[in-house]
């Protein structure tokens, strides 16, 4: 299985070519399956120095196209552009830590889920939030009256506080939807730029997923950052990270529902998760 | 992880990102380069447009220059990257292509850049001929010069010289508008502190090594141009 050189044309390419480059579209009957990531998004997916891949998302992609037998071409691309190119053929599938919505439902088809982490709040230590009622898990699909209540509980002490968020995330979702009447909302390109500004005390607290504040929390600086409420996941909040594919591509798409569930089953997605996570966030179901 | 230092996270050890970071770097100036000579050509013929005596060509250029100058630099690259392809596309199916067609990142950073940057070169370029004195357009021509021989050997020197310092700031602009090309992918520097610091956790140093390799881009340019400035103006004599 050949990691794919993951940086973009560099100079050589760079000077190269003028001309078009004509990349053929998916072959059928999938040999070779091209598949998209952020590559600055550790532990899911991550850049080395020398450019070379790694993260929990690339050793999966390497397990499923195994099981789905055909080879894999991981490339990069930036978030922001991820949905797009995928609808213009740069790609086939999506895996970088893209959780199922429903716009995105919308425009591109899903795969079962192969994560499906908890989301929440976090603040400093020191923060007049840090006692934060709630704890546990929620889920904005089958306890919604309970979510109403925590809302309610929340509201008094989050008014006016102003939160960070990742912008075009089911968290800003889930951030508008439900407290954006109360929280001032701030959203940032990546998780890195918000967890800087609540160090620096610009936020008054952080909306994101679990396992983003587990690695941010591993760095010294960051040591006093505390996750509080209750770990939520399900509506706005998407039901888990899934492989993106194009609409149309529905055999592709049962492919990687195949091979996801075979790896769920023989345990390979928690002992992957736990080894990138330090949690299992194998989906429930 | 063990924590580890600025100099040895951006240095050139094994765990340094100092190579791709300077590979980076030369892509920015490589696409910057490219931007700017494209720009060069599209703005010397919206000069020459903005210029003519024909009106449907002046309303060319000066649309051209307008929209160009007036819509943000971000949206002229997505036009072109995400417009293209689509365009390219379709224009393939219709030929019975079937596949995904494209230009390469670098192609598409350097059109998006040489598209905006020409419109401000063009702004530069007739700036730079209108300040050249009648008299001596008037002169070429009384002694027959042929109209490419004036242009050659009269108009070009000149606007040159007085060009210099306004191509000076609209190459710089070019520099850090390629640092929104990494939007479509092309890892360039910017785009290569993002994966650093998403990679690593460290956004700080990258942001920080970004910041001195595009400030030591800049300033060589500055450099670079006042040379030039002061070569083309060699001979001229300047109120003291």
């Amino acid at each position: 299985m050949s990691k794919t050189k993951a940086f973009g044309p560099g100079l050589a390419g760079a000077v190269v070519a003028l001309a078009l480059a004509a990349q053929p579209a998916a072959a059928q009957g999938w040999e070779t399956v091209r598949i998209a990531t952020e590559g600055a998004y550790a532990p899911w997916n991550f850049s080395n120095p020398d450019g070379t891949l790694a993260g929990f998302e690339i050793d999966l992609a390497n397990t499923l196209c195994e099981r789905m037998e055909v080879t894999c071409e991981i490339v990069v691309q930036d978030w922001a552009g991820i949905i797009p190119s995928l609808q213009s053929g740069k790609y086939d599938a999506i895996m970088a830590g893209m959780n199922i919505t429903d716009q995105r439902l919308e425009v591109i088809g899903f795969s079962i889920p192969y994560a499906g982490g908890p989301h929440g709040l976090a603040v400093m230590a020191d923060s007049p939030l840090a006692d934060l009622p709630g704890e546990g898990r929620l889920s904005l699909d089958s306890d919604p009256d309970a979510v109403a209540a925590l809302i309610a509980e929340w509201t008094p002490m989050l008014e006016g506080k102003v939160i960070g968020v990742q912008g075009s995330t089911t968290n800003a979702n889930f951030l508008t939807e439900y407290l954006g009447d109360i929280v001032e909302i701030r959203e940032y390109g990546t998780t890195e730029q918000h967890d800087l500004d609540l160090s620096a005390g610009r936020l008054d607290g952080i909306f994101a997923a679990h396992s983003a504040f587990n690695a941010t929390m591993q760095k010294p600086e960051f040591a006093d950052m505390k996750i509080v409420g209750p770990g939520l996941s399900g509506g706005v909040l998407g039901r888990g990270v899934a492989v993106g594919v194009r609409q149309e591509n529905e055999d592709l798409r049962d492919m990687f529902t195949k091979a996801i569930e075979e790896a769920k089953a023989d345990g390979t997605i928690k002992e992957l998760s736990e080894k990138w996570f330090g949690l299992d966030m194998t989906p429930a179901g | 992880m063990t924590p580890i230092g600025f100099f040895e996270i951006v240095g050139f050890g094994e765990r340094g990102w100092g190579p791709a970071l300077l590979l980076a770097t030369s892509v920015t100036l490589a696409v910057a380069v490219c931007g700017f000579l494209v720009g060069s050509v599209l703005g010397a013929l919206a000069a020459a447009a903005k210029l003519s005596r024909s009106r449907l060509a002046a309303t060319i250029g000066d649309t051209y220059t307008t929209v160009l100058r007036g819509i943000p630099d971000l949206l002229v690259i997505y036009l072109f990257y995400f417009g293209g392809s689509l365009a390219l596309t379709n224009l393939g199916r219709m030929l019975g292509y079937d596949g995904f067609l494209g230009l390469p990142v670098f192609v598409t950073g350097a059109l998006a850049i040489g598209v905006v940057n020409g419109a401000y070169q063009a702004e530069v370029f007739r700036g730079a001929y209108l300040s050249l004195s009648k008299g001596e357009l008037e002169a070429a021509r009384s002694v027959g010069m042929s109209r490419a021989l004036m242009f050659r050997r009269i108009v070009v020197p000149q606007v040159m010289r007085y060009a210099i310092p306004g191509l000076g700031n609209v190459w710089q602009l070019a520099l850090k508008e390629s640092a929104l090309i990494s939007v479509i992918g092309l890892v360039e520097l910017l785009r290569q502190a993002q994966i650093g610091a998403g990679s690593t956790r460290q956004p700080f140093y990258f942001f920080l090594a970004a910041a001195i390799l595009y400030l030591a881009l800049t300033t060589i340019s500055t450099i670079a141009f006042q040379k030039a400035e002061n070569r083309a103006m060699r001979g001229v004599r300047r109120a003291a």
